[in-house]
């Protein structure tokens, strides 16, 4: 039994991981009308950024504003390839999706080939944090403790900006017609450069709360991410934000229970499988679509 | 002819193979990566194959074009009319999937590779016949019915629903044919190299395949072969410092392509137009 609740632990703290990335990158397939998947690639340089800052200065605040700033200025700078590409007549969302392909390639390029030589870097036990609770197996980790709650403010204060703020509702405006928001006056380019810039600051926490989890990233960490995270997001319904804050815990205690009860790497796929076979029964996702 | 040439050539045509088994289903908007999951598959087979139980090169290629057509059939029946992204995320998930179950079987020589595949004498001819065959075949099915209600289906789908074109049967074939085609390119791949490693077979090879299919231009299925041979060129001109930034450039050139050209360098229209000329 304490095995089981300490698995179930451990799994809400990385799928509240999951939760903010499935939001973010959501958040910018509904309002700014892309698919990018190099979101999470964004959340991996930004923990690099966190890396380095810690390494030169050993200086926290810094640390975690330059981690902000890069995450938000990334997203912000990826706006006009998207704004060019999606401006092209008779292109569609595809267009966009392959475009951040690209991107992905070129930023995991970049990593393996400019910082520590390419290997994986590791952060300092006193950036990850050590046990706060202990009780038998139940082990309870100040990161965890940070993931929780990071995650449960994060997603409250989205879902408020959403549904209580002028610019939640242009947001939902957007991604239920564009051209019908257009038609009332909503600033397209206003509103969707605000969803950059929302989407940056949540990579910006993303990078932190994941660097002090797992401790460690490689230039490649980004990938498998970026999989799980699209895997999450059809599982969910494209675009489904609430669909997506089930689906990314659920896949978090899956894979923690995984980890906990099959052999070494075999662990990695049994998510990747039971969310092949969800997919491949259910194409639309488990809620249902937001976007065709 | 020297080996350098050798390489490039023969690795140049199974990379048009595989952008052609991307292509293909791309007609109708299917990304299929399910077919680097086939390749890594039919070339470890090959190779256990030819290693273990003495199979010579053809009837292990034919033995590899059905296995990949089937793998791909089985697949279709649930994502013969998927969006896009679907198609796709199931693809990359197979690659995922595929290339951890090679890491962690001894027999298929884990993450060591698998080595001491007997090579073709000729595989530069094999495989030019065999792109001519593949090619030609394409071709007649790109001159047909089944070409012309493609290119209705990616312009609009509900247009050619109700014309009575059925795009979940066309997906499914072009999913079935591309798999196939993806089959042989795995053992041309395993009897050409000689020794197959799981690393091959990940995102970097689903990153090339996708800059050759969109420089070369997805419109017609030429555009992939001028595309694989300049992408796989450019690396062996460019001295050795430069060349291992080879993804670096291609992801460049992929978002620029879109940003500036998205229907890539050699379209449908430009061909009609130099045909018009003569």
């Amino acid at each position: 039994m304490e095995f089981f609740i300490a698995q179930v632990l451990n799994g809400l703290s990385l799928g509240s991981i999951y939760v903010l990335l499935v939001t973010g990158f959501n958040l910018m397939l509904l309002v700014a009308k892309i698919i990018q998947f190099a979101y999470p690639q964004f959340v991996v340089i930004s923990m690099y950024a966190t890396w380095a800052v810690l390494r030169a200065t050993n200086n926290v605040i810094l640390a975690i504003l330059v981690t902000i700033v890069v995450s938000i200025a990334l997203n912000l700078l990826s706006e006009p390839i998207f704004r060019r590409i999606t401006s092209i007549k008779g292109t569609d969302i595809n267009a966009t999706f392959v475009a951040s392909i690209g991107l992905s390639m070129v930023l995991v390029e970049i990593m393996s080939h400019s910082f520590n030589q390419g290997f994986p870097i590791s952060f300092s036990d006193s950036w990850v944090g050590g046990s706060v609770f202990r009780y038998g197996i139940i082990n309870i980790s100040r990161s965890s403790i940070f993931a929780w709650v990071g995650g449960i403010i994060v997603v409250v204060a989205f879902f408020y900006l959403l549904y209580r703020t002028m610019v939640g509702r242009s947001f939902r405006a957007i991604a239920e017609n564009l051209y019908v928001a257009k038609l009332f006056g909503i600033p397209i380019f206003k509103t969707s450069m605000m969803s950059y810039l929302i989407a940056g600051l949540l990579g910006g926490f993303i990078a932190l709360l994941l660097s002090m989890l797992i401790g460690t990233a490689s230039p490649w960490l980004g990938e498998s991410v970026a999989l799980k995270v699209l895997a999450v997001s059809i599982v969910a319904g494209l675009g489904n934000l609430k669909g997506g804050l089930f689906v990314g815990l659920a896949l978090g205690v899956v894979e923690s229970f995984a980890i906990g009860y099959v052999a070494g790497s075999w662990s990695n796929v049994i998510a990747f499988v039971i969310m092949l076979i969800v997919i491949l029964t259910k194409p639309k996702g488990l809620f249902g679509a937001a976007v065709e | 002819m020297s080996s350098t040439l050798m390489y490039f050539l023969g690795f140049s045509m199974i990379y048009i193979l595989m952008a052609w088994s991307i292509y293909l289903p791309y007609r109708v908007k299917h990304l299929h990566f399910l077919t680097v999951a086939t390749m890594a598959v039919t070339s470890y087979m090959g190779g256990i194959l030819a290693v273990n139980f003495g199979w010579s090169f053809v009837p292990t290629l034919l033995l590899s074009i059905v296995i990949g057509a089937l793998i791909s059939y089985l697949i279709s029946h649930t994502i013969g009319n998927a969006p896009t992204f679907t198609v796709v995320i199931v693809g990359i998930t197979f690659v995922f999937i595929i290339k951890t179950v090679i890491e962690n079987t001894d027999y298929l020589g884990g993450t060591i590779g698998l080595f001491g595949i007997p090579m073709l004498d000729h595989p530069l001819i094999f495989l030019l016949v065999f792109l001519l065959v593949v090619g030609y075949f394409l071709y007649r099915i790109e001159h047909s019915r089944i070409g012309r209600a493609a290119s209705v289906i990616f312009t609009d789908e509900d247009l050619a629903k109700s014309m009575g074109i059925k795009p979940k049967q066309i997906g499914m074939l072009f999913q079935t044919i591309s798999g196939g085609i993806a089959g042989s390119a795995g053992v041309f791949y395993a009897f050409f190299v000689g020794s197959l490693f799981p690393d091959f077979f990940t995102f970097h090879l689903i990153g090339t395949l996708m800059t050759i299919l969109f420089i070369g231009g997805y419109t017609t299925m030429w555009g992939v072969i001028p595309a694989a041979l300049i992408l796989r060129g450019i690396p062996m001109i460019l001295p050795s410092s430069i060349a291992s930034w080879r993804l670096l450039i291609y992801g460049v050139l992929l978002v620029a392509i879109i940003a500036i050209k998205p229907k890539g360098l050699i379209t449908k229209n430009m061909l009609w137009k130099l045909l018009k000329k003569r």
